[in-house]
């Protein structure tokens, strides 16, 4: 579970995130949709929960374990993966190294072993190897994995990155507009992909400015709009709430 | 024949100073104007071990290689949080620092007049003092550190540096960690690159600080950038061509004068020709954005 303390975060004056709740939890085997107009604080959110940015106040825990103030490499060997919003794929590497980049805990990405334990290192590898094969046969990329990633179009990128957070097996998931830019009929996998990962018992949140695909995966949706969160609910109340209708949806 | 033997102990001494200098700019995408800095430190330190302590070659190696590893982590940890320019820099700023020191502190380095009278080395009374033999210890010495940096790129260790190349940011949300990995990038690149000093310095028997001035720095960086970044065979066909080529024209017979500066022009419009049109280097697969 994330919980999220009043955290606040300005940029020059300006309160990008300011949460006024004591207490915003993400629970496992949930996925939460967060939405709201552009500029509310979705993404800043997801940059303070993982330590790309530190929060001016409060604090962000993780199964009881502060996150904020660390790096971000340390949450995300807590378990904690990100999706980003500019995808951030490896460009010139190919989609099969970007995933066996993302692999946890490689005793090789130590120089001392790479070199004296390389055959131990080089098993790890290919163990690796074949669990990132099916993870591209997953997101519909098989058959790419040579491909290097900078080639593959955009909303292939994005499922490489959804696959290489896969591989990083992540307890906790936060993924930044995941089916922006997909098409249609990838949106359904990535659906399934999403709801999966949920009832695996992971802690899954989801920025997303599709409303079909926020009623088709989210439990639980958080309405955010200037920098604090407005309402909490499950997706057919928030969906439902005039202000939201209003200011959000343009109803 | 000795000639020969003398040109592939450069060669070799190139490849590997490209080979570890394409871990930093190939591999981790920092480029360094430094590298001439640490291996001039390599060299200095033997021949200043080997002249004044008294310290065998193998003996003189060891110390340089550590040495040399703990100046670079000094230079690495304040200089890795500078990005992209303003890191290239500061990595030019310590160059010039170790360049004037060699020039400067006369009573340890002997000025610009160099250190002369450095021992031929010799393993258990065994002498390398032909350019046959010399060219044998050069690869004794030289095949296992490229063996060493083979592994190091080929592994999760190199992955995870092209990884901080491509986007520091995602690498760091995938659990790398950047400034470790970055500082051991940049320490192991120094420590090879002393160990070609401490070659160098066995096989000319003499040195001063031109060898290991701004000049020689970029000379190495363009070995890079001719033969291929981010490439292991990049740096060994980028040495082949800037250390074998100047001789080509050699042996056409131009007048001396002539042929040293037809060199500098050539090199020039080889970099020039190379950037507009293969970006990537001869055997490269990496162009430098």
């Amino acid at each position: 579970m994330i919980r999220c303390s009043r955290i606040s975060k300005s940029f020059g004056g300006l309160k990008a995130v300011n949460l006024t709740w004591p207490a915003v939890e993400f629970e496992p085997g949930k996925v939460t949709a967060v939405i709201g107009p552009n500029g509310a604080g979705k993404t800043t959110l997801f940059h303070l929960m993982g330590g790309t940015l530190r929060p001016d106040s409060g604090t962000i825990t993780y199964r009881g374990k502060r996150l904020d103030g660390l790096k971000p490499w340390d949450i995300s060997r807590m378990g904690v993966g990100r999706l980003f919003q500019d995808v951030r794929v490896f460009e010139r590497m190919t989609a099969l190294e970007n995933l066996l980049a993302a692999f946890p805990a490689q005793p090789g990405e130590n120089p001392f072993y790479a070199v004296f334990r390389a055959s131990h290192v080089r098993t790890i590898d290919n163990l690796n190897r074949d669990t990132a094969a099916g993870l591209l046969e997953r997101v519909g990329l098989r058959g790419f994995e040579n491909a290097l990633a900078g080639e593959l179009s955009y909303g292939q990128q994005k499922l490489l990155a959804i696959a290489r957070l896969m591989a990083a097996d992540a307890d906790a998931l936060l993924l930044d507009e995941p089916t922006a830019g997909v098409n249609p009929a990838m949106i359904g996998v990535l659906q399934s992909i999403i709801r999966d990962l949920g009832s695996a018992g992971r802690t899954v949140v989801v920025i997303e400015h599709n409303m079909d695909v926020v009623l088709a995966v989210a439990d639980w949706v958080l309405f955010m709009d200037e920098g604090d969160i407005v309402l909490m609910s499950t997706p057919e109340d928030v969906l439902s709430d005039p202000g939201v209708r209003a200011a959000y949806l343009g109803m | 024949m000795n000639y020969v033997w003398h040109l592939l102990v450069l060669a070799i001494l190139y490849a590997l100073l490209g080979s570890s200098l394409n871990l930093l700019c190939g591999y981790t995408g920092l480029v360094s104007l430094c590298h001439a800095a640490f291996y001039g430190l390599g060299a200095y330190c033997s021949a200043i071990l080997m002249t004044k302590a008294g310290l065998g070659f193998f003996p003189a190696a060891l110390v340089c290689v550590v040495l040399t590893g703990l100046a670079s982590l000094a230079v690495a940890v304040p200089t890795l949080r500078l990005r992209g320019d303003y890191f290239i820099l500061a990595t030019l700023g310590f160059q010039i620092i170790v360049f004037s020191t060699l020039q400067n502190w006369v009573s340890l380095t002997n000025g610009p007049y160099g250190i002369t009278g450095i021992p031929i080395p010799s393993i258990m009374g065994f002498s390398f003092d032909s350019p046959l033999l010399y060219l044998l210890l050069t690869v004794i010495v030289c095949a296992p550190c490229a063996a060493a940096t083979r592994m190091l790129v080929q592994s999760q260790f190199g992955r995870a540096l092209r990884c901080v190349r491509e986007d520091e940011i995602a690498a760091a949300s995938l659990g790398k960690d950047v400034p470790r990995l970055k500082i051991c990038a940049f320490v192991i690149a120094a420590a090879l690159a002393a160990v070609c000093g401490v070659m160098f310095a066995g096989y000319s028997r003499y040195i001063d600080p031109t060898s290991f001035s701004v000049a020689e720095s970029i000379f190495i960086l363009s070995v890079v950038i001719i033969g291929g970044a981010g490439n292991l065979a990049g740096p060994v066909v980028g040495a082949a061509f800037m250390v074998l080529f100047p001789e080509v024209i050699g042996f056409i017979g131009l007048p001396d004068a002539v042929a040293a500066n037809l060199r500098q022009v050539i090199y020039g419009v080889a970099l020039v020709w190379l950037m507009r049109f293969r970006p990537q280097g001869i055997v490269g697969d990496y162009g430098f954005d």
